[in-house]
This record gives structure tokens, sequence and C-alpha cells, in this order.
């Protein structure tokens, strides 16, 4: 009975503490990326007029941790498939914090623009039992300024 | 660089527009539908094959059980009123016409509980406390053909069944062990082994009545438990839908509705012998 008691204090703490940091977090997010918008992100690996820029790596990471809560709503939606939305935010998170902390970056280098940019996500604690994961997404791409 | 613009993105188009709550409350509800429906069904079909096991093998499971049967009686008193249980029980299964290879052998237990009870491999067991409410030895026959037709449907042995399928299938998804989870749905395999259901019992009684009638000639006082219990119940009423055991004001309406079908007699009903009633 205990076990049962823990668990669904578990499932409370992870929903009421994992919901507030995602508002929180996305918030934030937005404000940020208001803050630099000025710098554009590209995907292009060719940089035009590359002759008259100094490029520069810049890249941004960030480890954010799956709650109870979404690593339970998960567990029950890969026993009937679909859209797992607890796990499409915690990613979606990730990216574009892992982008405004590149674009962080570039700003500090006095850059205007980031070309060939890359998104990598890794999972934490992969394939390991009973522990709750965590996502890493890492963005990186050449800064450029003019010369 | 005047000739890229920076177009501001909705937000929210890379998740689902999904309440996590909602999600969550979904799925938890449909899984768990498909969970009852998958144990019922399996317990449903668990029952249907149960029935065609050879009574031979149920009495041999019986047997290996070990002792949980009440012990032999001890005093003479005791085993007078076991043998007349016996005695009794042979005559109604006579009248039962149950299969020459399906013997019954009733156990008396001196215990003050008002209760009988049909088990595995033939046995029935009856207590002390409920020979004392009942009025006449037909009330009793009643209480005894009701326990010996369970025997003949095979009512035993298909809530074995039934349970052992529910409780294997509810180990398969949740794992064995002492959690709260196992522990929990380990004990609602439990539930069909300790009852029967709703219509077993109507069946059993249905399968009762006509044994009575053929033994005494009338079935006068058949419903004479349930009316006794119908009277002491003290305002404490169950709804009839979450017992097993059909109400008791349906029960003796049924009886009373079998009655008026026979031929009016105005036989007494037959006295239990003094030693049973002795304190």
């Amino acid at each position: 009975m205990y076990d049962l008691i823990l668990f669904l204090i578990f499932l409370l703490l992870g929903y009421v503490f994992g919901q507030r940091a995602e508002k929180r977090h996305f918030r934030s997010i937005i404000e940020r990326e208001k803050q630099l918008r000025d710098i554009l992100v590209f995907s292009e690996r060719r940089i035009p007029d590359a002759e008259q820029l100094d490029g520069s790596l810049v890249c941004g990471s960030v480890v954010i941790s799956v709650d109870f809560f979404k690593r339970f709503v998960a567990g029950l939606r890969s026993l009937v498939g679909g859209r797992v939305s607890a796990y499409e935010s915690l990613l979606e998170r990730a990216r574009r914090e892992a982008i405004l902390r590149m674009k962080e970056e570039a700003r500090r280098g006095g850059a205007q623009s980031v070309w060939n940019t890359r998104l990598e996500t890794a999972s934490i604690y992969k394939g390991a039992q009973q522990s709750i994961g965590a996502v890493e997404v890492l963005a990186y791409g050449t800064a450029v300024k003019p010369r | 660089m005047a000739d890229y613009e920076n177009p501001l993105i909705p937000e929210g188009i890379n998740v689902s527009p999904t309440h996590p709550l909602k999600d969550f409350i979904l799925l938890v509800a449909g899984i768990s539908t498909l969970l009852i429906v998958t144990v019922l069904v399996l317990s449903l079909l668990a029952g249907q094959l149960a029935r065609h096991i050879p009574f031979a093998n149920e009495q041999a499971l019986a047997a290996s059980l070990g002792r949980w049967l009440p012990q032999p009686p001890e005093s003479a008193i005791a085993r007078q009123r076991q043998d007349y249980l016996q005695n009794l029980a042979e005559r109604l299964a006579g009248a039962m016409q149950l299969p020459p290879n399906m013997p019954i052998t009733v156990h008396y237990s001196p215990g003050q509980t008002v209760n009988a009870m049909a088990t595995l491999g033939g046995h029935i067991v009856v207590f002390e406390g409920l020979i004392a409410t009942l009025p006449s030895e037909n009330a009793l026959a009643m209480i005894l053909a009701h326990e010996i037709a369970h025997i003949r449907h095979r009512d035993p042995l298909v809530a074995l069944g039934r349970g052992f399928t529910v409780m294997l299938a509810l180990a398969s998804f949740a794992g064995v062990g002492d959690g709260a989870l196992q522990q929990g749905l380990g004990s609602i395999g439990m539930l069909p082994i300790l009852s029967f259901s709703r219509s077993q019992e109507e069946a059993a009684d249905a399968a009762a009545l006509p044994a009575v009638l053929a033994v005494y000639g009338h079935v006068g006082d058949a419903a004479a438990f349930f009316e006794k219990v119908t009277q002491q119940r003290s305002g404490f009423d169950s709804p009839t839908l979450l017992s097993t055991h059909p109400d008791s004001e349906q029960r003796i309406a049924r009886i009373r509705e079998f009655s008026a079908r026979q031929a009016p007699t105005d036989v007494a009903p037959t006295p239990l012998p003094a030693f049973m009633k002795a304190p």
C-alpha cells in the first residue's frame, strides 16, 4: 500500500512542478527569442560573400529532465501508440533553448547571423530501467561578422 | 542581409494542443477498460473450459490440497449428525440424477457460522449455526439440494478456474511480487474463487426445488431460511447488483411461485430429528 501512495505522491509532484517549470521555461524562451530576433539563423551551408566575413563556431546545449508524470503518461502511451504530447513539449523546449544559447554566444562574439546551423539530440540514461530520462539538445553553427 | 526576413513563428505548432491531464485521464481510462474487458472475457472462457474437466480430476485436485476440510467428527452426537446429513444429501442426490461418478460428501462443522458451502471434489460443509436456525428437515433439504446443485453444475471448479485465470492474466500484466499493485491485483483474482455468480446461484435454486419436491412431495418450508434471514436483517440493504446471492425476497418469491404451480398439499413439514437440535 505504501508504494502505491508513494507512487501517487510522485505523480502529483511530477505534475505540479513539471507543469510549473514548463510554463516558466516557455515564458522565458518567448521573451529571450524577442530579444535575439535580430540574429538570423540559417541552415544553409554556403555563406554568401564568405570572403568578406569572419566565421567562428558557436554552440549551445541544454539538458532537460523528464518529470515523473510525463514519464508515466509516455509509458502508457507506449502501450497504445500515438503522439507522445508529453515529450513533444519537452523536446520543443530543449530545441528552442539550445538555439537561444547558441544565439547568445553569437551575440557575445558580435555576430549578426549564424549559418549551417545543426541540431543534435541525445538521450541520457538511455536504456536504463527505472530511471527518469533526460534529453540533451545541442545546437551549433558558424557565426559570421564583417571582417 | 537586407534580402532576408525573420518572421515571427506562431506558438504551439510543434506540440499537440492537448492538456496533459486530459491525455493522462484518457490513457488511464482506456487502458484500464481494455484490461478489464480482456480479463472478463478470459475468465468467462476459463469458466466454460473448467466445466469440461472430468470430475475425477476435480476430486484428485481436492484431495491434493491437504487439510482444508473440517476434521472428522469426534463426539458421537456430531458423528450422528454428519451421518444424518450424509443420508439426506444422498436421498436428494438420487432425486437430482447426479452422474454415478459424482459422489457427495457432507461434512458437519460445529461452528456458529450460519452457512453451508459446496466446494471442490463434491464436498459440502454444513455449519451447526445454520442447522440451529432451521425449522424443519424440509428447510435443510432445500439448502443441501442447493449445494448439491452447485456441485452438479461444477460451480466450485468454474470459480477456481476463473479465479486462477484472472490472477494469471493480472500477474502477467503487473508482474509477481509484493508491491502494492501486484498485491491489489492478486486479491482481485481471489474474488471469483470465493463466490459464485448470481446466475449460478439462481440456477442452483432452480435445480434444488424439483429435488425437494421429488423427495417430500411438496416444497413447504423451502423458503424458511430466507424468510428468517429477511426478518433478522436490521435495516441494512445491500444493492441487488452488488451481492452475488439473489436477494432473499426474490428467492422467496421464486420458491412461492414454484410451489403455487404444484398441486396444493397440506402435508406438514417433516421435523428435524431431536439430535439435530440438541444444544
